[in-house]
């Protein structure tokens, strides 16, 4: 045997034999069965005889990875995620068997594919159809040879020029120069004629490497060159970019942030020319700040959007910016002419020199000569001619014809003419040949006397210009005046005294001309000169202006002028306020007061001016003076009011304090919000018109009362106009009416509910209060429930309504005419107020009687909707909230929280319109919250339409 | 000028690193530390004394306006332009809990003596009280009587005091039940309540700072000479009560004599808008932060 072997050559490993595997497996086996008995199933490792893991193949999940050799994981298999079909369906995948292989497996494959690149396959099919495509793609770029539309299958574009198949025909190949070719005698004559071949057919078709060919075309008549040039198809034909910067060869700067680079492209781009490069503004876009001044030193998310807030509101500090500092500035080429002189240098034919200095000079043109006495200034020819022309000489007074209508056709034509020009009359004279009546126009009867017209007319209407021009000739922008136009349209000038000028034109001349007709009506009055003396706005030359304009409206009657818009940059309010203070130092003026006594009272509002307007009149002053100023300014502004709030019982916990509305109602909503916004002015607007110390009084009162007490039955509200406004939440409104009768309703039983000790407390204290007052207090107090005797008067007075839960009446409105007049006779405001409070719960309780019966009625009848029930259900649970938070979360009440917030909103929306008016005066300038105006007016364009 | 000398008007740092302008800069409970937050989204623990920056806070998404810390030090508080209160644990820096619910951009946030709750300001016309005892993440309550932007809010053991554009400075006594609302005819930028708690500062947008006493409702003095007409800047009275200060917009400090109302000492601390003034609860030293992107520290 051993000799047998010996003859025998092998190759390859033997393969093993059934028989030697089985007992070696079987060794692996034994030696790792220790392991395997302890450890549990899904755990165990399946190794191959060296102890590796056992590898499984593709199709069985790669290793063995325990839990029985399913998966790898103990949750399971995954199945491919769910992806509804509505949405984005499911295409169909497209399974290849790369996608079932390895990595390996798919390197082993690769290897078996082997082929050749288009790069190196001469002759195959790749670089042909590789070729073809690039050279269709240029044709793409470039226009097309033929014009109009060609279908594309009849203009194949050639891939290669007969010339490159031939040359490929003789053996050569891309990339290598033909000077390979010339190896061999015969070899060079046959690319000699290939070369000419080529050239030949150059001229007739177009293809791609036509640069190149071009200068082969010339090389290869150049027997010393061509064996130099290569045939560089596959070679990138050189493209000119020189090296403008100062980096060293090779250094980019913009290696590592490319951004920049397109950045600073486009800034030298912008340079040259616009248009040059397009992609890149997308990109600039995306780096670039979008809009207006960003707060510096970070950005924002890339998929939040700019917004009004990231603008930077304290501009001004300028932290670095990020700029790659490029200290590279290209020499610039200097002269076109000179460059071609130099470009040509390079490109001489040997044995020629470069032309020294260019025959080739542009031809220059010298501008046209402009004659002297050119004027360059556009004239009319036609009406103004008749204007700016004054006639010469004044022709004589004549009497007019005794025609009656002959002398009003005269006098009506020459105002026209006047007014239209010299070529209306000679127009109408050729219209009204034969015509008898214009046989004035002609030299006929009464001309003299059209002649006169006319020149008085002309002589008016270039008084009227020249006073125009006058009165604006700072003015750069021409604008029609009122005065102009009227004039145009032929309305008779009005009359002026020439003071009256003077001060309308100071105060610019677009409102002159309802001044004027102001002054036409009324005569001027000697108060105004009184004002122009005392001038109480001194230290504001714009201000007193219009307490000048102010003061001449006032007193002299006539029309309003719309001299208001003028103050643009005034707010509306603070419009009003200085209506105010106009009026108050125009009422002082007028009673003959020192004017120490006007400067003070116009001061005071001054400071109270709302809005960012500022006035450096109350700096200068004297601290003294400023004390006095204030102390009479107190008794208008830190106003107080008092209303009632009810703090949450959780927050008074976290507070440590007692709930004071423990065992209560809940509150009521809030209507004092839409009461006011729809009834009154906002407070500030309001408190800024205190005119007088009675009116004042009277408004102080018709705020309170609103505020204080508010809702009550029997006051019809304005529905409609509830309804004409917010049209779209009218079922809320429906349900505020429910919820009125179910409060009510429930008032009533917490009436019955509520002890009868406290009741008597809160009676006996009421009562003795109103013995003190000497007012009759009614013996029956429903609202009293659940009050506690407090310890303090002051508190305990405004306790009444605070038990009575906000929603006393709207009543008060009406009562608040009688009472204000008792208030106003009543002495101290107190006492008012006390009487007020006397009054308020026995009117009450007089309709609450009422409307509690009502209501129980409805009650009964509507217990079965389940509206009702809903109420009924946080009602009770309010009834009982003594234990308030130690409930658990029940779905009613956090139905009540949503019903709240839902009210809410409604609230602040409908107060919105008012917000917005009030805050264009008090907040237009503060910025945080200014920013967010229009956002916020968005938002609440969006709650709306909910 | 004995006054000024009590005064602290001497620069002792520069607390640097804010990108920005910084919105806000308060003592914490004792004064040792102090926390500011700006425009570039961070809130920052510094120790003012020394002049070392301890830690850096980011969550948030926006500027952030206000911070507060808890006496206890443990926990602080903050908000910004993002609409939301952040509650903050001071040492791991890590949020606790974030209160949504505000419309808009929140001006102002306070905890309350025990910690328990935080008020917060916003620009929705609101004051919402949060609660940080339990988990929830909804108001305790929300107080949305005012009728235009409430810049700032202050605590005392039984009220909350909110200050507002609408122009008033409102009281929310727990104890009994009532709000009171003292109009000062002008938007109030900032509220600091005096350490007697007698008094009410209300810095407000006519470049005046008007001292109010808080029983009464009266307008007890009037402070002029600095300018506060367009941005949020602070005022706050010296933990002794006897000076008023405030920030002016061209970067001045500006002291009053709280009595008399005289300027009794200015000096430019920064370049740019003061935004904030916070003075130290026991000695005599000052925070003043500014858009500049500085918080300077102030010491006799």
């Amino acid at each position: 045997m051993a000799s047998d072997e010996e003859d025998f050559v092998f190759h390859g490993t033997p393969i093993e034999r059934e028989e030697e595997i089985a007992s070696r497996k079987k060794k692996a086996v034994a030696g790792a069965s220790g392991n395997l008995r302890t450890l549990p199933a899904w755990k165990q490792e399946v190794t191959d005889e060296e102890g590796r893991r056992r590898f499984h193949g593709a199709f069985t999940g790669g290793y063995s990875a325990g839990y029985y050799n399913t998966v790898g994981s103990k949750d399971g298999w995954a199945p491919q995620s769910f992806t509804s079909s509505r949405k984005n369906r499911a295409g169909a995948r497209k399974q290849s068997i790369s996608d079932f292989l390895d990595e390996d497996e798919k390197a082993d494959m690769e290897g078996q594919s082997l082929s050749a690149s288009s790069q190196f396959d001469t002759f195959g099919f790749t670089a042909a159809e590789y070729s073809r495509k690039q050279v269709e793609k240029e044709q793409h770029e470039r226009p097309s040879a033929i014009p109009g539309p060609v279908p594309d299958e009849l203009i194949a574009p050639a891939s290669e020029s007969i010339g490159v198949k031939l040359l490929l025909k003789m053996g050569w190949r891309r990339g290598h120069s033909i000077k390979d070719v010339r190896a061999s005698s015969g070899a060079r004559r046959e690319a000699r004629k290939a070369f000419l071949a080529f050239s030949t057919d150059e001229n007739t078709k177009e293809t791609s490497d036509s640069v190149v060919s071009e200068t082969e075309v010339e090389t290869s008549l150049d027997p010393q060159f061509s064996e130099d040039i290569k045939m560089s198809e596959s070679t990138p034909v050189y493209v000119l970019n020189p090296k403008q910067d100062l980096h060293g060869l090779g250094y980019d700067p913009f290696k590592h942030a490319p951004e920049f680079r397109e950045k600073k492209r486009s800034r030298l781009s912008a340079n040259k020319e616009a248009g040059f490069r397009k992609p890149l503004s997308m990109k600039e876009s995306l780096f670039g700040p979008k809009s207006g001044k960003i707060a510096p030193g970070f950005g924002i998310g890339a998929l939040e959007e700019l917004d009004v807030e990231d603008e930077d509101v304290y501009g001004g500090y300028d932290f670095d910016q990020t700029y790659v500092i490029e200290d590279e500035q290209p020499a610039k080429p200097s002269n076109d002419n000179r460059l071609r002189l130099t470009s040509k240098e390079h490109d001489v034919l040997p044995g020629f020199g470069a032309a020294k200095n260019s025959d080739y000079s542009m031809e220059r043109f010298s501008p046209p000569k402009i004659p002297k006495d050119f004027v360059a200034r556009h004239k009319f020819s036609g009406p103004l001619e008749a204007e700016t022309k004054p006639t010469l000489s004044a022709p004589p007074d004549v009497p007019p014809p005794a025609d009656n209508n002959l002398k009003l056709l005269i006098e009506g034509f020459a105002t026209f003419v006047s007014r239209c020009g010299k070529l209306y009359e000679d127009l109408s004279r050729e219209k009204n040949q034969s015509n008898q009546l214009f046989d004035f126009l002609r030299g006929g009867n009464g001309h003299e006397y059209y002649a006169r017209r006319l020149w008085e007319e002309q002589q008016k209407r270039g008084d009227q210009s020249k006073l125009t021009l006058d009165v604006k000739p700072s003015s750069s922008v021409q604008k029609m005046t009122a005065e102009e136009r009227g004039s145009l349209l032929g309305e008779k000038p009005l009359q002026r005294s020439l003071k009256e000028t003077d001060t309308s034109a100071s105060s610019g001349g677009s409102f002159q001309f309802p001044t004027n007709l102001s002054d036409t009506f009324t005569k001027s009055a000697s108060t105004q000169e009184a004002a122009d003396a005392v001038k109480p706005f001194k230290d504001d030359p714009a201000k007193q202006e219009r307490f000048e304009q102010f003061l001449k409206e006032k007193y002299k009657g006539g029309l309003r002028s719309t001299d208001f818009n003028r103050v643009n940059s005034m707010s509306e309010s603070a419009r009003a306020q200085e209506r105010l203070d106009f009026e108050a130092a125009a009422e002082a003026i007028e009673k003959g007061k020192a004017y120490k006594e006007v400067r003070r009272a116009t001061e005071r509002p001054l400071d109270f001016l709302a809005g960012g307007l500022q006035f450096t009149s109350g700096g200068t002053e004297q601290i003294k003076d400023t004390g006095v100023v204030d102390m009479k300014s107190s008794t208008t502004y830190p106003k107080r009011e008092e209303f009632q709030w009810r703090p949450s019982p959780l927050l008074c916990k976290r507070f440590d304090l007692p709930d004071p509305f423990m065992g209560k109602l809940p509150p009521a909503p809030r209507a004092r919000n839409k009461m006011d916004s729809l009834i009154f002015l906002p407070d500030t607007v309001k408190a800024a018109s205190a005119l007088s110390e009675s009116q004042e009084h009277k408004k102080e009162t018709s705020i309170e009362e609103p505020e204080v007490e508010v809702e009550v039955e029997n006051v019809e509200r304005p529905v409609d106009l509830y309804k004409a406004i917010f049209s779209d939440d009218s079922e809320d409104d429906e349900d505020q009416v429910m919820n009125r009768k179910i409060q009510e309703g429930q008032e009533k039983k917490n009436e019955a509910a509520a002890s009868t000790l406290n009741r008597l407390i809160a009676g006996d204290f009421l009562e003795s209060l109103g013995k003190e007052l000497g007012f009759e207090v009614p013996s029956d107090v429903p609202y009293q429930e659940g009050t506690k005797p407090m310890e303090k008067e002051s508190k305990s007075r405004s306790k009444p309504e605070g038990s009575s839960d906000k929603r006393p009446d709207r009543s008060g409105f009406k009562q608040k005419v009688e009472e204000k007049t008792s208030s106003l006779t009543l002495g101290s405001e107190e006492e008012k107020s006390r009487k007020q409070r006397e009054k308020s719960p026995r009117k009450r309780s007089g309709g609450n009687d009422l409307s509690s019966s009502e209501s129980s009625g409805d009650e009964r009848s509507k217990k079965r909707s389940s509206k009702m029930d809903r109420y009924r259900n946080n009602d009770s649970e309010s009834d009982s909230s003594s234990d308030y938070h130690s409930r658990d979360k029940q779905s009613s009440r956090s139905r009540r929280k949503r019903r709240e917030s839902s009210r809410e909103k409604r609230n602040s929306h409908k107060k919105h319109s008012k917000h917005h008016r009030s805050k264009k005066s008090s907040s237009s300038k503060l910025v945080y919250s200014s920013d967010e105006d229009r956002k916020e007016s968005k938002r609440e364009k969006r709650r709306r339409r909910d | 000028m004995s006054a000024t000398a009590e005064l602290p008007t001497k620069e002792a740092h520069v607390l640097k690193g804010h990108e920005g302008a910084v919105l806000a800069a308060r003592f914490n409970g004792d004064g040792n530390y102090a926390l500011t937050c700006g425009k570039d989204r961070t809130i920052r623990l510094w120790n003012p004394h020394r002049g070392i920056l301890i830690k850096t806070y980011k969550s948030h998404g926006r500027e952030v306006r206000d911070v507060h810390v808890t006496s206890d030090n443990a926990k602080f508080c903050s908000c910004g332009g993002d609409r939301q209160v952040y509650y903050w644990d001071v040492s791991t820096g890590r949020v606790i809990r974030k209160f949504r619910g505000h419309d808009g951009e929140v001006n102002a946030v306070k905890f309350n003596d025990s910690s328990s709750v935080v008020v917060s300001a916003g620009f929705d016309r609101s004051l919402r009280v949060w609660d940080c005892r339990s988990h929830s993440v909804e108001p305790v309550q929300i107080i949305d009587t005012f009728l235009d932007t409430v810049m700032s809010v202050v605590l005392t053991k039984t009220e909350i005091i909110g200050g507002s554009v609408d122009g008033t400075v409102r009281t929310f006594d727990m104890r009994i039940g009532r709000e009171m609302s003292d109009n000062l005819g002008q938007p109030v930028n900032c509220i600091s309540i005096s350490n007697d708690g007698n008094c009410v500062l209300a810095g407000c947008l006519d470049s005046t700072l008007r001292l109010l006493d808080r029983t009464t409702g009266e307008l007890l003095q009037v402070y002029k000479g600095h300018i506060s007409k367009s941005f949020k800047t602070d005022c706050c009275l010296t933990n002794s009560d006897a000076h008023v200060i405030g920030g002016s917009e061209d970067g001045l400090v500006f002291f009053w004599d709280l009595v008399d109302a005289k300027v009794v000492s200015k000096f430019r601390a920064h370049d740019l808008v003061v935004t904030s003034v916070s003075y130290h609860p026991k000695e005599d030293c000052m925070l003043t932060s500014s858009v500049d992107g500085t918080i300077r520290v102030w010491k006799k």
